[in-house]
């Protein structure tokens, strides 16, 4: 299959009070073409920084310690300002959390997508009309302004930016989280809809295992800046002592706390938390991978049974 | 829009009333009757005297007064000042004049040269650039503007390269109007950048402190997600919501570039509304005093309708509620 | 308190400087009496636009000496004014030196002063002035007025800024509508007109002390309604705290309430405002006393100091050491500027 984004090695650290403190550390992953990886994890462990350094929009106080993006076999950074411009929007795009602050208040719709669209000037309105139908919207909302539309045509609107090129790539980083239920299950089944058209890789990040599982073709558990778990839902079961805590399976909820920002590069990132550590686990664990593209982060647990 | 601007224009009323109430509260409380004061002053005709006391029934009680000066004031007559000997209404439109060509000449400056430097340096946040810019603006926000008019004063009438003193020294009846207007910008000049120094400096910091704050929003993390390139990001988006509070500022703006033209005008020697109500207040000129600071409220009261309508004409989300 | 100081000079070290520099000032100023070398009304009258007196260790033939001494500078030409040294003899700087018997913080009656030169040398650090006066002294008498006006205008309109604001956004209501009526009115007024106007209200040549008064007075007149506003809309949420709540539930008076619990609150606020509204009042002073409308002569105040150069551009360039008030009006205020700038951040309890 074809690789639409790959990451190698990636380690981000971001710049606090004159000290560094590692954000991302050793992710590994990949996204094939028509597939839906859905990342999951608690707030602060990373995953819109993940998002920002793929589309290598990070504030300035980040800075990608090593490691490689591969966004349709290109080298996203050591790509200059200019050519990574000219990929944004067009082979990779972003939909992002609260749809109402990622749109410009003075500006109408019509000017959001007419920003967004990169193509023909002459095919302009059409396609634009058209990708406003596509997520359900009428084509008079192109001279609304977002404060008159509501939080799910907000998300509907980015949802028709994102697309309006047919992006290779389309990250969408926790879409529904801002809305209701009703509008999220609207929205995923738009998601799901497109995605079937169009076949795009789609990295959708999300703090919802269940709903991860559900729409997710592999799943990837992320604590801490680090992925402990990528396991493909409905065949493999996740294994990991975190990613059991996620599923609410396992153990009591009283011994787990928020992740902590204190980082030990020499054991296993889940140590202080784990209810199954011992001495074993006092050092560093490598991702194990195994044939169909999952893994995992420790060394208690192999790979589990088949579902 | 035209109900919004007659709402606001309603909502002054109340307003103007209220400022002129106690404009003239303040030169009522006055110590010494300057009705007997104009009596006194042989230079004042009797008839003039007699005239103002019909006009302003300066024997009556303070609140009848009060009522007729108002009805004077909406005919634009704020009596006669005392020192000139000619109608205040007079000596006000010339200075008036003058000190709207300098607030909104100082004004149009500081605005195209701060703007720029705040994208500048809110853009290269944390750079040298954006460093030097800052230390500039503290020089100008605390150099007073009195000291600032001195020493450009003193440093012009050293080299002697602009005229100081007056808006013209060409007096020839026949010189082309272009000639006068040139001299009169000339004139204009000395007062117009010791203002503009002046100003630059706050005007700066919030355009600067706004552009960095709207630069960081999610809308432009989206904008730059949208593959737009920095230019259109910066002077499209950045700079168009960053300018929107400064519409506000605009309002408030003008009462402090007033504050800062009075002495500006007074050192630089320029026959503004600063200077004029200065000699009325050396010169104990009442209804000059208080003519001169109805007329500062009221330009005040316009700036910020000024600043009011513009947010409405840039900002979608007022203009529709 | 301690704590303060120790996020002020983490914050910026720059702003905790401004902080002890400004104590300084404050300080030098408050003992101006003591400090300074003569009494601010001591004329050398043949000794008018001196330039700064230089200050020698080592004499005319080379010899060092441990003592600093002075020459008398004698006028060489009295069109120009030019000045030159006389060296035939030395004058030592001393400590604790008599002359002409003034009186110190209005009260105590001396002549000692703490440091000088024998006359006629004169030790004018910033030279004189057309009466032969010293800059220098003048300065440090001046800033006792200038920055004591600040503060004291400063509380007073914080004072009758709270209690408006706290009064109005706390009973809300009529009360409410009538007193921010009134404050929105007082500002829609350019404050350098409603200074002057309230000026005009009183006659012209009143005495020194009656004009240190209707400075601060008109000042704090100006200053206290924009205050005002900004205190009422925070004691407008402060009151629907849960705390407030219970402390009504209590029944405890609506004063008490106001007074212990809901002020304290406003605190991180109105200091940082307190801190950049000093300037204002500065200039304002400055203002007055440069038109002729604040502190009269023979007082100095650095409003005065600095009138002598208006429209006298040859005063300026003979002797710019007058300009020296506007200097140390714009140290001061850059000083506040800071300082006023790190405590908005420091204060914030979103940066704690």
């Amino acid at each position: 299959m074809e690789k639409i984004l790959e990451i190698k090695n990636l380690s981000v650290i971001r710049k606090q009070k004159e000290k560094f403190v590692p954000v991302l550390n050793d992710i590994n992953f990949s996204i094939e073409k028509d597939e839906l990886f859905c990342l999951v994890g608690e707030s602060g462990c990373g995953k819109t920084s993940l998002a920002l350094s793929i589309m290598k929009l990070l504030p300035k106080s980040f800075t990608v310690k090593s490691g490689e993006i591969f966004v349709n076999g290109k080298n996203i950074l050591a790509m200059d300002e200019q050519s990574i411009r000219s990929m944004r929007g067009r082979e990779m795009s972003i939909i992002f959390q609260d749809p109402g602050a990622y749109l410009d208040p003075l500006f109408t719709i019509g000017v959001h997508m007419k920003e967004a669209f990169h193509g023909d000037t002459k095919q302009q309105q059409v396609l634009m009309t058209s990708a406003l139908k596509e997520v359900g919207l009428e084509p008079y909302m192109l001279h609304s302004y977002p404060h008159q539309l509501s939080g799910g045509q907000q998300q509907r609107v980015m949802i028709a930016m994102a697309l309006i090129n047919k992006p290779s790539l389309v990250i969408a980083d926790e879409p529904t989280t801002a809305l209701d239920i009703l509008t999220t299950y609207q929205i995923i089944n738009l998601l799901d809809t497109i995605r079937k058209k169009y076949h795009p890789g789609m990295l959708f990040i999300t703090h919802d295992l269940k709903l991860a599982t559900k729409i997710g073709t592999r799943t990837g558990i992320m604590y801490n800046g680090y992925i402990v778990e990528i396991f493909i839902p409905g065949k493999t079961r996740p294994a990991h002592p975190y990613s059991s805590i996620l599923m609410g399976t396992e153990y009591k909820y009283s011994r787990i706390s928020e992740a902590t920002l204190s980082w030990q590069s020499d054991i296993c990132p889940f140590f202080e938390k784990c209810p199954e550590r011992d001495s074993e686990c006092e050092k560093q664990i490598a991702f194990t991978w195994y044939q169909d593209m999952t893994g995992i982060r420790c060394i208690k647990h192999g790979r589990n049974s088949q579902v | 829009m035209k109900t919004f601007i007659l709402k606001r224009l309603l909502q002054l009323i109340p307003m103007l009333i209220g400022m002129s109430f106690i404009s003239f509260m303040i030169i009522q409380s006055s110590p010494g009757d300057y009705f007997a004061q104009m009596k006194m002053n042989p230079e004042i005709s009797p008839e003039t005297i007699e005239m103002m006391k019909i006009n302003f029934g300066l024997d009556k009680p303070v609140l009848v007064q009060y009522l007729l000066w108002l009805k004077n004031m909406c005919r634009m007559d704020f009596g006669i000042s005392f020192a000139y000997h000619i109608p205040v209404t007079t000596l006000i439109k010339f200075r008036l004049k003058n000190t709207l060509c300098l607030a909104i000449f100082s004004l149009f400056l500081s605005w195209v040269i701060a703007v720029p430097l705040a994208v500048l340096a809110g853009y290269k946040e944390g750079t040298n650039i954006d460093r030097m810019l800052s230390i500039f603006a503290y020089l100008s926000i605390s150099l007073p503007s009195f000291f600032v008019a001195l020493l450009f004063v003193y440093f012009i009438s050293k080299t002697g390269v602009l005229p100081l003193g007056g808006t013209r020294s060409i007096f020839d009846v026949n010189a082309s109007a272009f000639l006068i207007f040139k001299d009169y910008m000339k004139h204009l000049l000395v007062p117009g950048l010791v203002l503009c120094f002046v100003n630059i400096g706050w005007l700066f910091r919030l355009m600067k402190n706004n552009f960095v704050e709207v630069f960081n929003t999610p809308y432009i993390l989206a904008a730059w997600a949208r593959g737009l390139p920095a230019s259109s990001i910066i002077f499209k988006h950045t700079l168009r919501n960053a300018l929107n509070p400064m519409f506000t500022i605009l309002g408030m703006e003008i009462g402090s570039i007033l504050n800062g033209a009075a002495l500006t005008e007074i050192i630089c020697g320029w026959p503004g509304m600063g200077s004029l109500i200065l000699e009325a207040v050396l010169s104990h000129d009442l209804y000059l005093v208080m003519g001169a600071l109805v007329i500062s409220g009221f330009l005040l009261i316009i700036g910020n309708l000024i600043g009011d309508i513009l947010l409405t004409i840039f900002d979608p989300r007022i203009r529709l509620t | 308190m301690k704590r303060f100081f120790q996020r002020l000079r983490n914050h910026s070290k720059l702003a905790y400087f401004s902080f002890w520099f400004l104590v300084f000032f404050y300080i030098v100023s408050f003992f101006a009496d003591i400090l300074a070398p003569y009494h601010f009304d001591y004329q050398f009258r043949n000794k008018p636009y001196q330039p700064p007196t230089k200050i020698h260790f080592i004499d005319e033939s080379g010899h060092f000496h441990i003592r600093p001494f002075v020459y008398n500078m004698i006028i060489d030409d009295p069109v120009f004014r030019t000045y030159r040294e006389d060296q035939s003899t030395r004058y030592p700087v001393k400590f604790i030196v008599n002359g002409p018997e003034r009186k110190i913080f209005f009260v105590f009656k001396t002549s000692k002063y703490l440091f000088g030169v024998d006359e006629p040398a004169g030790i004018f650090l910033f030279g004189t002035d057309t009466y032969g006066r010293d800059i220098f002294s003048r300065l440090l008498y001046g800033g006792r007025i200038s920055l004591s006006i600040s503060i004291v205008g400063v509380l007073i309109s914080f004072t009758l800024g709270m209690i408006t604001g706290g009064i109005a956004g706390y009973f809300g209501g009529l009360i409410d509508q009538i007193l921010m009526r009134f404050v929105e009115i007082l500002m829609v007024f350019p404050s350098f007109y409603l200074m002057l106007s309230l000026r005009a209200m009183f006659p012209l040549n009143l005495s020194s002390i009656q004009v240190y008064f209707l400075i601060v007075l008109i000042l704090s007149l100006i200053g206290w309604a924009g205050l005002a506003r900004i205190i009422r809309g925070m004691v407008l949420s402060i009151k629907e705290e849960d705390y407030v709540l219970a402390a009504k539930s209590l029944g405890l008076s609506h004063w008490r309430i106001l007074f212990f619990h809901i002020f304290p609150n406003t605190f991180s606020y109105t200091i940082t405002a307190l801190t950049i509204s000093v300037p204002g009042y500065i200039i304002g002073e400055a203002a007055l006393s440069l038109l002729g409308l604040g502190i009269q002569e023979p007082y100095p105040s650095w409003g005065n100091i600095l009138s002598s150069t208006i429209g006298n551009l040859k005063v300026v360039g003979d002797a710019p050491w007058l300009l020296l008030a506007g200097v140390f009006i714009f140290a001061v205020l850059i000083n506040f500027n800071l300082l006023g700038d790190a405590l908005r951040n420091v204060l914030d309890p979103k940066n704690w």
